[in-house]
């Protein structure tokens, strides 16, 4: 008994010490613990697997900023590259203000893996104020809402834009969201008024208040935080389209040993106070 | 230059942890420069990617009649300043009005659509529903949720009847609701830290690859 009351006046740092010690130890040590595939996630993989090369562009909206990087960052990156490797054209965006660089230099470091041309296989659109005005508005024409890319190169001097006029062009859109404005606006604007097929990658926070739009069909695939990351570029790595660095898949053991870290404690806590309050 | 700002990163990830040992004037310091810096470089990037080229060249530079018609928009924009002069502070709920009205009218339509007709629809028991005897488990266990859930969530009757053992599994789905959302943030939280800890090992110290 004198253990849990121990247990209940033990510092808190001594607590971020086993979780920095479980997330540091397996990034030294790999475990290899491997990642299991959710139907989510492979259903986004194939609708962009499905999508024609040299054709008609797949949309990103890159709706995240630095803070959201280690769970949003690595499944951009990895669906740019699945995208990439089948020469699947790509249009790029975003609805964050502080997100915009991070869209442009993800964009910078894949595009010149798979040596693509600005203009000719993806185009850089960046940032408009105004959320859903923004949003409706490209479902009419995304030429009046971005006259020129983030560059300021006209539109229509694009070789990709010149067949893409509206969401009708558009076979398929990604919203890479950290909150709001994210994959809810993308639903509520373009999918409602504009039958767009989306496709949402969330941070792990959003993730349970997503699941309720992949049942209804709203959303045609689902990355959940970082193990949706990680499962995204498994899917990639084994079909063979990238074979390089896999950030959230190196990260996928130090989650684990975290998770089960926090368990372990959860569980001894409301042993203590069940044993605690029986003695009261 | 890249090392340089790697160093900067690390040494104000470190600041910030500091703050898991006490409170201290390094984490101080690093939360204040955060605070500034994205204040001002939102205010930068509003003003090069909206202000400037849609509004002050076309005003101010390329000037062309049909122009005018962002006036409307300089002016109620300029009218949410007026809420430092006491005696026009009025003015600036105008601007508020305007936006309010527009995006009500844009969002309420879509949004009953989206987000009630819609999970509606998802609710429902359908021939579909019952075409595997796994979707079928799910789809009866979402239905049985969905209207216990919000049976605890009706207070125009008192809790007896049918309505008390209805209410009480409600608080049961409300409850697994809760425990997903609360695993989902831990996990949110712990994949920011390995994202720390990667820059950290990898970038900065080269220990990790």
């Amino acid at each position: 008994m004198k253990a849990f009351e121990w247990l209940f006046k033990i510092d808190r740092r001594i607590i971020f010490l086993i979780l920095a010690a479980a997330v540091i130890l397996p990034l030294l040590v790999p475990l290899n613990l491997g990642v299991k595939i959710s139907q989510p996630v492979k259903n986004l993989f194939d609708e962009i697997d499905r999508l024609e090369p040299q054709s008609k562009p797949l949309m990103i909206s890159v709706d995240f900023d630095p803070n959201s990087m280690p769970e949003l960052y690595p499944m951009y990156l990895a669906v740019l590259r699945h995208a990439f490797a089948r020469n699947v054209k790509v249009v790029i965006l975003g609805l964050w203000l502080t997100g915009i660089n991070i869209g442009e230099e993800g964009l910078r470091e894949v595009s010149a893996d798979f040596k693509k041309i600005n203009g000719q296989d993806y185009v850089f659109l960046g940032w408009k104020a105004g959320i859903a005005a923004v949003i409706l508005g490209m479902g009419e024409s995304i030429e009046r809402v971005f006259p020129a890319d983030y560059y300021n190169t006209p539109l229509d001097s694009l070789p990709l834009m010149r067949d893409v006029r509206n969401y009708s062009d558009i076979p398929l859109f990604v919203s890479l969201s950290a909150g709001d404005p994210g994959y809810r606006q993308w639903v509520t604007y373009a999918g409602s008024s504009y039958s767009l097929r989306i496709g949402a990658g969330v941070t792990a926070v959003s993730g349970a208040d997503a699941y309720p739009y992949l049942q209804t069909g709203q959303l045609v695939g689902l990355l959940a935080g970082m193990k949706g990351g990680a499962e995204y570029e498994n899917l990639v790595n084994n079909a063979g389209y990238y074979k390089g660095d896999m950030i959230a898949t190196k990260a996928m053991d130090s989650q684990s040993l975290a998770h089960l870290a926090i368990m372990i404690l959860v569980i001894i806590g409301n042993v203590g106070f069940l044993l605690a309050r029986r003695k009261k | 230059m890249t090392v340089f700002w790697t160093w900067i990163g690390a040494l104000l990830t470190l600041c910030i942890f500091s703050f898991l040992y006490k409170d201290n004037p390094f984490y101080k310091f690093a939360e204040h420069l955060f605070v500034g810096i994205s204040l001002g470089y939102s205010i930068a990037v509003t003003w090069h990617n909206a202000v400037f080229p849609e509004l002050y060249v076309p005003l101010f530079r390329d000037f062309h009649p049909a122009n005018l018609r962002l006036l409307i928009p300089f002016i109620l924009g300029l009218m949410y300043l007026t809420r430092f002069i006491p005696k026009l502070s009025w003015m600036f709920k105008l601007p508020i009005a305007f936006l309010l009205g527009l995006f009500s009218g844009a969002a309420i339509p879509r949004e009953f659509q989206a987000n009630i007709i819609k999970q509606i629809q998802g609710s429902l028991l359908t021939a579909d529903s019952f075409a595997r005897w796994d979707i079928a488990l799910f789809a009866v266990v979402g239905f049985v949720g969905v209207i216990c859930s919000l049976l605890y969530f009706f207070f125009s009757r008192e809790r007896k009847g049918i309505l008390k053992p209805a209410s009480e599994i409600g608080i049961v789905f409300l409850m697994v609701g809760f425990g997903a959302s609360f695993g989902y943030t831990v996990m949110a939280r712990v994949s920011l830290l390995i994202g720390r800890v990667q820059f950290l090992l990898g970038n900065w110290l080269h220990i990790i690859k």
